[in-house]
C-alpha cells in the first residue's frame, strides 16, 4: 500500500512516500512563510523520485505545527501520535522516543504495542531545541550541519552553565571572544543540549530502551552524550530522524 | 566618607556618602571582569571629585564579584545585592516595603520590614524573560535604542500580543510582526506589556505591600512602570536617585552603619 506523510514543522517541512513500512522516497525543505504554496512542489518531486504517480497514492496524512495549512490530505494527526507510531512501529523493542524538534522537546512513552501511553513536552522555552542549537552554533560562526565535524577535534569542552538560550548565547560569545577553541566550545554546546534533553527524558524515570528523533538527533555528538547520560540501550532511528513524524503520518494513513 | 560599589551585568555603579546627605555617584559600562569594573568606576568617581582611595573610611561591595572586590582591598565588606537593594530603597523612602529590582540579567522582588530587615524575596536569574536582557534582545530586533522603547509605546493606539514567554521565540514573533508592517508604537507597547507580565508573575509570588519602589535599569522604562502600576493597582514611589544606583547607595548606607557612624 503506497501512502504519503507530510510534516510541516516549525523550521523544516518533510514529505515521505512509504510502501507499507518501507520508505521509498523523501524530501525536506525549510518552512517558509509561503509553505502552503511550496509544499506541492516538494510533494511532486518526492513522488517523481519514487517513480509513483499521484493517482497511485492510497492514503495521505498531515502533521506538524502547520498541518492545518495542508489541503490534499485525508486527515491530520498530532506530532506526538505520529512520532510515537513511527518509533513504535519501526523499533518494536523501545519504550520511549525523545523527539527534539525545531521548537520543542517531547518525551513520548510507548507501551509494548507501540501505542503512546503518555508524553511530556517543552515548547514554551527554546532551551535544548533545534532553535537553541541554531542560535548557539551561529554564535560560534558555524552552521548546524558542521557541529559534528567541529566538535570532533575537542580537547577540553567548555562548560555552559545557562539553560536559557539568551544567556547561553552570551556565554558562548564570551568563550569565542576569550579565544577558546571552536571545537571545545561546540563540544560544550553539545554537552549542554544533551543535559537539557536528558533531564526532560528522565522525567519519566529510567527507560531501558529508547530512540531519538527530530533534527537534533541527527547530530551524533549530541546523541552519544544523551545516550551516555540516560544509560539503557539507545536504538538509532533507522532513517533520517527528522523524518520520524512524516513517516508516522504515512504509516497511520496506511492503517486507516 | 562611606562608599558603595555595585557591579551589575551591564553597568557598574559607585556611590560616596558625605555626612549622610551629600551623595556622589558614577555609573559606567562593565569592564571584562568585576574587579576591573570596580577599580574603574570608583577610580573615576574619586578623580572627578578630587578625592583619593584614602578618603574612603569604609566601603561595601555588592553585585557580581563582590568577594573578589573585597579580596583586592577595595572594600572592607561584601553584602548581597538583595540586602543592599532593600536597605537602599528604605533609606531613600522609609515607607518602602516592596522593592522590584530588574537588572540586565536578573529580576528580584524583595520585601522588607520597617527596619530594613529582609522579610521575603524571589529571584529569576535562570531565564531572560522578565529581565533587562529581554528588552535588549527586542530592541536589537527592532533596531531601536533601549532608552527609546518606553517613550516609543506611549500613545500607541494598540499593542501586539506576544504569545511566547521565551525571548528567542518572542524575537521570531516580533520579526513576523515587523515583516507585516505593524507600526513601531504597537510593537513597543506589546513588548513593554509582555515584560510587565513576566515581572508581575514574579511579584505575585511574594505579594505586594506598599510602598513599592522599582530599582535597576528597567525602572527607567516609563511604559513598563505604568503597566506594572496598572497590574498591581499601586502607584510606585519615585526615589530622588537614579534607580540604577539604588544597590550601590544601599551598599554605602551599609558601610556607614558598619563603621558605627550615625
Amino acid at each position: 500500500m503506497i501512502t504519503m506523510g507530510i510534516d510541516i514543522g516549525s523550521l523544516l517541512s518533510k514529505v515521505v512516500i512509504m510502501d507499507g513500512d518501507s520508505l521509498i522516497s523523501s524530501g525536506i525543505v525549510d518552512t517558509t512563510g509561503n509553505i502552503a504554496g511550496e509544499i506541492d512542489g516538494l510533494v511532486a518531486s518526492v513522488l517523481s523520485d519514487a517513480g509513483i504517480g499521484r493517482d497511485k497514492l492510497e492514503g495521505a496524512a498531515g502533521t506538524g505545527s502547520g498541518a492545518e495549512l495542508l489541503e490534499n490530505v485525508d486527515f491530520r494527526e498530532d506530532e506526538v501520535t505520529c512520532v510515537g507510531t513511527a518509533a513504535g512501529y519501526l523499533l518494536p523493542e523501545i519504550s520511549m522516543a525523545v523527539d527534539i524538534g525545531g521548537q520543542s522537546i517531547t518525551a513520548i512513552l510507548l507501551d509494548a504495542e507501540g501505542e503512546v501511553i503518555n508524553f511530556m513536552r517543552n515548547d514554551k522555552c527554546a532551551s535544548g531545541s533545534g532553535r537553541f542549537l541554531e542560535v548557539m552554533s551561529g554564535a560560534v560562526g558555524i552552521g548546524v550541519d558542521a557541529i559534528d565535524e567541529t566538535a570532533a577535534g575537542a580537547k577540553k569542552p567548555v562548560h555552559i552553565s545557562s539553560q536559557c538560550g539568551v544567556f547561553a548565547e552570551s556565554e558562548v560569545i564570551s568563550h569565542v571572544n576569550a579565544g577558546e577553541d571552536a571545537a571545545d566550545i561546540v563540544a560544550g554546546l553539545c554537552e549542554a543540549v544533551a543535559n537539557i534533553v536528558a533531564a526532560q527524558a528522565r522525567k519519566f524515570g529510567a527507560e531501558e530502551k529508547y530512540t531519538l528523533t527530530g533534527g537534533v538527533a541527527r547530530i551524533d555528538t549530541i546523541s552519544k552524550v544523551i545516550s551516555g547520560k540516560l544509560g539503557g540501550t539507545f536504538f538509532p532511528f533507522p532513517h533520517d530522524p527528522r523524518l520520524a513524524s512524516a513517516i508516522g503520518a504515512a504509516l497511520l494513513a496506511g492503517m486507516e | 566618607m562611606f562608599a558603595g560599589i555595585d557591579i551589575g551585568s551591564l553597568t557598574a555603579q559607585a556611590v560616596l556618602l558625605e555626612d549622610g546627605n551629600v551623595t556622589l555617584s558614577k555609573s559606567i559600562s562593565v569592564r571584562p571582569n568585576p574587579v576591573e569594573s570596580a577599580r574603574a568606576v570608583m577610580g573615576q568617581l574619586l578623580e572627578e571629585n578630587n578625592l583619593s582611595w584614602g578618603d574612603i573610611g569604609y566601603c561595601v561591595s555588592t553585585g557580581y564579584g563582590r568577594e573578589k572586590i573585597q579580596g583586592e582591598g577595595m572594600a572592607q565588606e561584601n553584602v548581597s545585592e538583595i540586602s543592599c537593594h532593600g536597605l537602599g530603597a528604605l533609606s531613600l523612602v522609609p515607607q518602602v516595603r516592596t522593592v522590584i529590582d530588574i537588572g540586565g540579567q536578573d529580576a528580584k522582588v524583595i520585601r522588607v520590614d520597617g527596619a530594613g530587615e529582609l522579610v521575603d524575596f524571589v529571584m529569576n536569574d535562570k531565564c531572560a524573560a522578565g529581565t533587562g536582557r529581554f528588552l535588549e534582545v527586542m530592541c536589537r530586533t527592532l533596531g531601536v535604542a533601549l532608552e527609546d522603547l518606553g517613550p516609543m509605546s506611549q500613545g500607541a493606539r494598540g499593542h501586539i500580543h506576544l504569545s511566547s514567554r521565551c525571548s528567542i521565540y518572542a524575537e521570531t514573533e516580533v520579526l513576523h510582526y515587523l515583516q507585516r508592517g505593524v507600526d513601531m508604537a504597537s510593537l513597543a507597547a506589546g513588548i513593554n506589556r509582555s515584560m510587565a507580565h513576566r515581572v508581575i508573575a514574579l511579584v505575585r509570588r511574594v505579594g505586594v505591600e506598599k510602598e513599592v519602589l522599582m530599582s535597576g535599569g528597567v525602572a527607567k522604562n516609563v511604559a513598563v512602570r505604568a503597566e506594572l502600576e496598572k497590574m498591581m493597582n499601586v502607584k510606585m514611589v519615585t526615589p530622588r536617585l537614579d534607580p540604577q544606583l539604588v544597590g550601590a547607595f544601599g551598599a554605602a548606607v551599609m558601610a556607614r552603619k558598619a563603621s558605627g557612624a550615625a
